[in-house]
């Protein structure tokens, strides 16, 4: 069934693939007959064979191959880790390969031609390296792993727009590749990739038993006399190769990985050899049949339609719907961040308030120019422009800190970001969209168009996470499908060239630099308000940061508390995101501190947490004014980086 | 005591008060008639008129293509954004001593642009939105050059005129207008010679990758800079706001009667040169097909001679003698 399934789509991809050149060049399209002959050796001659011959055919080849290759280690990657979740996608190595190229790109553009295949294959390893890393070999079932690579996901993302924004012309020609594309121009490409993923045949051939066998659990498998973990560190080495060669090659797509084995499994493939084969053969159909979709779109518009955008597009609803249907809600908590002091000191909240004001007053006097530093009270004018910088980033990272503290309390997960829940990126998604569409800047859009983004979002989020009563891995899983599929759109709208980019680009790195004064006052207002009832809600969230049975015993009305809570969180978001664009870790970083200065019960902890947030953005927006001086960073993006990188040390010492 | 310092003055030394203070009253209404007068500087930019007092100095210009303009009519502007990405991407006109950097174009640095003290700010659209912070600095002129909605070449030379109007410069952009408009004929006729008269369709693209290519068409400075050095283009690509279309490099195949030129810089060059496609293209096959010198494609009114330079160049060297 699947194969006739395949050899449909193939035909229809290469119909299609015909039918996109042919609007293009008034050729004629070329007759089954005449197709097929060329398939059996007749030498290409007219352009339009020529165009059939090194252009379709190669990229309908590369889909089934790339489709194929992703199925396969998307498959391998869920059997090793009995997670449903894993995928490519999750693990953040795209983010590497981006970095990697964004890198050689600006700084050795003499290398471009030679090397960038070798630095988007480094880069990508690389970052699979790292999330193991920090999560540990034997963490790797559960949520943390797919949440540490998101976390390594926006870090290396946000010092990949750094560079870019710092650099803007360089990076031009990586946008394409950045969206993901199967375009090919001749038989290069598959050249370069099939030697690399021939090892794929050890998996399919020596997999199969080892993953029968980790199905009983590991004691089961020792006593079976199979050694475990030797064999599943190579089976992972072997899916990262694969994985990074793929992505190296057509540039970032998502999505396959992660649903192929699952429709798989609903399919009904039982045996490990089973669902590793149809995974693969699944992935091929996928991928050809977006694939086919983009041409499709792309013969009737201006601009080139990127098969990783249609692929995401058609990817997030299908992994949605399949996960509200075939997901059981699981939830584990298995890593543990570094405990900290047990009990919060009698001053530090003092202290920390006497920080923050400190804060204030360097960022309200201090002035750099250039060759000199001087602390001076700020006129009317430079006043006028500070202040509602000031109170942004301070409000900003107030309310982040708050959303990050609750939400980590309501899906049990320290490592929960509110950013992951999708929110900011429905902002992204409308602004983007709107701009795309009716060509009006971004800037100028308007908040309101922001803020309905999120509160889309935020009502999709509760419609879907209801039948599974908020389960954190559904809530978690709907947001990341949202956020790679507005990521691609934004690719999307990268690729289409113009001076526009930058200004997309500029929004994206959250920035305070636009704040005004009205705004400010809006956000402080929101925030403090949502931080009044977040504090007020403390009792709820204390008996469900217990359990769910538990606060229920205790008369609870457990779903009710969600829905108010996370939209309190979701709130936010959306107001902070639609100030001063998408703002990440501040969410993450500032709880975890608090719970580290000993601020462990709920109060405390959201006091703590807002007082360290809003410092650590004031901070970042202070010092992304100097470092670059006269340009500027964002402050979300300094904040990533800092918080970012200080977040993976943590979890690497706290292994 | 003005009447003392005035005093030298022959017909002020009147013996009574009265006939002082008259004559002084006179004085005084002069002078402010005639300033009243010199305040009637009206200029204009893509919003309306706006009036000045005098011609301003000290010129801030937000955007690569404001500046450019603002140096080809032999003004120092005092503040720039990105000076080493204009050296690198812009390129001509060249930066003139004493120009201070204020950062991001999206971005610029306030801060820096106030303690500068400028006479006037000139922006373009990426800076629109910030035009209501600046006016608090010095007046702000806004001059949109890249729209959908209009033609982008004719813009240009308007915003050129406008700029040099505001910049008491208006006699040396008619004559940098007509010296280029003067080369475009030269050029033109050099390219006519070159080519017996018979030139042939000129495409115009800037590699992406070896898979796609802007194609520059209606609305692009180098497409009209094309047309002024007398290549007539038929196949029409709506048009956009920069007048570009990403498309596959397949799709180049439909100039089968054109000559191409591409933008440098281009990395790819060998690894295309090897594709068998590319090898197809007509105008490869038929060896026209040739690089162009590095120019801006976004730029202002002379931004048209120095791509009209650029492709011309590229052109002899393709052709027949």
């Amino acid at each position: 069934m699947t194969l006739v399934a395949l050899c449909v789509i193939s035909f229809l991809h290469l119909q299609l693939g015909g039918m996109a050149s042919d609007t293009s060049f008034n050729g004629h399209v070329l007759t089954l007959f005449e197709q097929s002959a060329l398939l059996f050796g007749t030498p290409a001659e007219s352009f339009t064979e020529i165009n059939y011959y090194y252009v379709q055919l190669p990229r309908w080849l590369m889909g089934l191959i790339v489709g194929a290759m992703l199925g396969l280690v998307g498959s391998l990657m869920q059997q090793l880790t009995q997670n449903p979740l894993m995928s490519p996608l999750t693990l953040g190595t795209a983010s590497g390969a981006w970095l990697a190229l964004v890198i050689i790109n600006v700084f050795f553009p003499s290398w471009v031609g030679e090397y960038s295949a070798i630095a988007a294959l480094m880069g990508s390893v690389l970052t699979l390296l790292l999330v193991l890393a920090i999560v540990g070999i034997r963490n790797v079932s559960g949520l943390p792993i797919v949440l540490a690579g998101m976390t390594v996901n926006i870090l290396l993302g946000a010092i990949a727009s750094a560079i870019i924004l710092l650099n803007d012309q360089y990076a031009k020609n990586l946008f394409i590749w950045g969206a993901g594309d199967l375009g090919q121009n001749g038989w290069s490409w598959l050249q370069w990739l099939l030697p690399k993923i021939t090892v794929a045949l050890a998996i399919l051939l020596f997999a199969p038993r080892l993953l029968t066998v980790l199905k009983l659990g590991q004691q089961g498998a020792t006593a079976r006399g199979v050694s475990v973990v030797p064999m599943f560190l190579g089976f992972i080495a072997i899916g990262l190769w694969l994985v990074a060669s793929v992505i190296t090659a057509v540039g970032v797509i998502s999505f396959i990985g992660l649903l192929a084995p699952n429709v798989a499994r609903i399919l009904g493939a039982r045996t490990a050899r089973d669902e590793l084969w149809f995974s693969l053969i699944l992935g091929a159909i996928l991928l050809c049949a977006t694939d086919s979709l983009a041409l499709w779109v792309g013969a009737y518009s201006v601009d080139i339609i990127p098969s990783g955008t249609a692929t995401a597009m058609i990817g997030a609803p299908a992994l949605i719907w399949i996960a509200r249907h075939h997901f059981r809600a699981q939830d584990s908590l298995s890593i543990s961040l570094p405990g900290g002091r047990a009990h919060l000191g009698r001053y530090t909240g003092w202290l920390l308030g006497a920080c923050l004001v400190l804060a204030t007053l360097l960022y309200t006097l201090f002035s750099y120019s250039g060759n000199g530093v001087s602390l001076l009270l700020p006129n009317e004018f430079v006043w006028s422009v500070r202040w509602p910088r000031m109170v942004t980033t301070l409000a900003a990272g107030a309310g982040l800190a708050i959303a990050g503290a609750m939400l980590q309390r309501l899906v049990y997960n320290p490592l929960a970001s509110p950013d992951l829940l999708g929110i900011s990126a429905g902002a992204t998604f409308t602004l983007v969209g709107s701009s795309l569409l009716f060509g009006v800047s971004i800037h100028e859009s308007g908040p309101l168009v922001a803020f309905s983004g999120s509160m889309l979002v935020l009502a999709l989020l509760l419609l879907l996470g209801k039948k599974h009563q908020y389960a954190p891995s559904m809530l978690i899983l709907t947001g990341i499908s949202l956020t790679a599929m507005i990521e691609a759109l934004v690719h999307f709208a990268l690729t289409r060239g113009g001076e526009d980019e930058y200004v997309i680009l500029t929004w994206l790195s959250g920035s305070a630099y636009r704040a005004q004064g009205s705004h400010a006052l809006m956000l402080l207002a929101v925030v403090l308000v949502l931080a009044g009832l977040s504090i007020s809600a403390s009792r709820w969230l204390t008996l469900i940061s217990v359990g769910r049975s538990f606060a229920t015993a205790r008369g609870l009305n457990v779903s009710w508390a969600y829905v108010l809570l996370l939209s309190c969180v979701a709130m936010l978001c959306a107001i902070v995101t639609t100030t001063m664009g998408p703002v990440a870790f501040v969410g993450l970083l500032a709880p975890h501190m608090a719970i580290m200065l000993g601020a462990k019960q709920v109060k405390p902890q959201l006091v703590v947490a807002a007082l360290l947030g809003a410092l650590l953005m004031l901070t970042a927006d202070w010092l992304g004014q100097i470092v670059v001086y006269p340009g500027q960073i964002s402050a979300g993006i300094l904040v990533s980086i800092i918080g970012g990188g200080y977040f993976i040390f943590l979890l690497m010492r706290s292994r | 005591m003005l009447i003392k310092y005035l005093a030298p003055i022959d017909w002020l030394k009147s013996k009574n008060k009265f006939t002082q203070s008259i004559t002084l009253a006179t004085l005084v209404f002069c002078l402010l008639f005639s300033w009243s007068i010199k305040a009637e500087i009206w200029v204009e930019d893509s919003d309306g008129k706006h009036s000045f007092t005098s011609h301003p100095v000290r010129v801030a210009a937000l955007n690569w293509d404001i500046a450019e303009q603002v140096i080809e009519l032999g003004v120092t502007p005092i503040a720039m954004p990105d000076l080493t990405g204009y050296e690198q991407w812009v390129v001509t006109p060249a930066i003139p001593e004493g120009v201070e950097d204020i950062g991001a174009r999206i971005e610029p640095n306030i801060e820096k642009l106030m303690a500068l003290k400028p006479d006037v700010i000139l922006i373009a659209a990426p800076q629109k939105d910030l035009a209501s912070r600046l006016e608090k600095i010095a007046p702000v002129l806004f001059y949109q050059t890249y729209s959908e909605s209009h033609d982008n070449a004719a813009a240009a030379v308007d915003n050129f005129r406008k700029i040099a109007q505001l910049l008491d410069k208006t006699a040396l952009a008619e004559q940098k207008l007509q010296a280029m408009e003067a080369r475009l004929d030269e050029l033109r006729s050099a390219l006519l010679t070159a080519y017996d008269g018979n030139l042939p369709q000129v495409k115009a693209i800037r590699f992406a990758s070896v898979n796609s290519v802007y194609v520059y068409g209606e609305n692009s400075i180098p497409q009209y800079a094309l047309s002024k050095l007398g290549v007539v283009e038929s196949e029409v690509q709506p048009r956009t706001q920069w007048g570009i279309a990403q498309k596959r490099i397949t799709a180049l195949q439909q100039f089968s009667q054109h000559t191409v030129l591409y933008f440098e810089p281009f990395e790819y060059r060998d690894k295309l040169a090897e594709s068998r496609v590319w090898q197809a293209m007509p105008f490869v096959q038929q060896q026209r097909f040739n690089r162009v010198a590095a120019t801006w494609s976004y730029g202002g009114a002379m931004s048209i001679l120095y791509n009209a330079e650029a492709l011309s160049q590229s052109l002899l060297e393709l052709a027949p003698r």
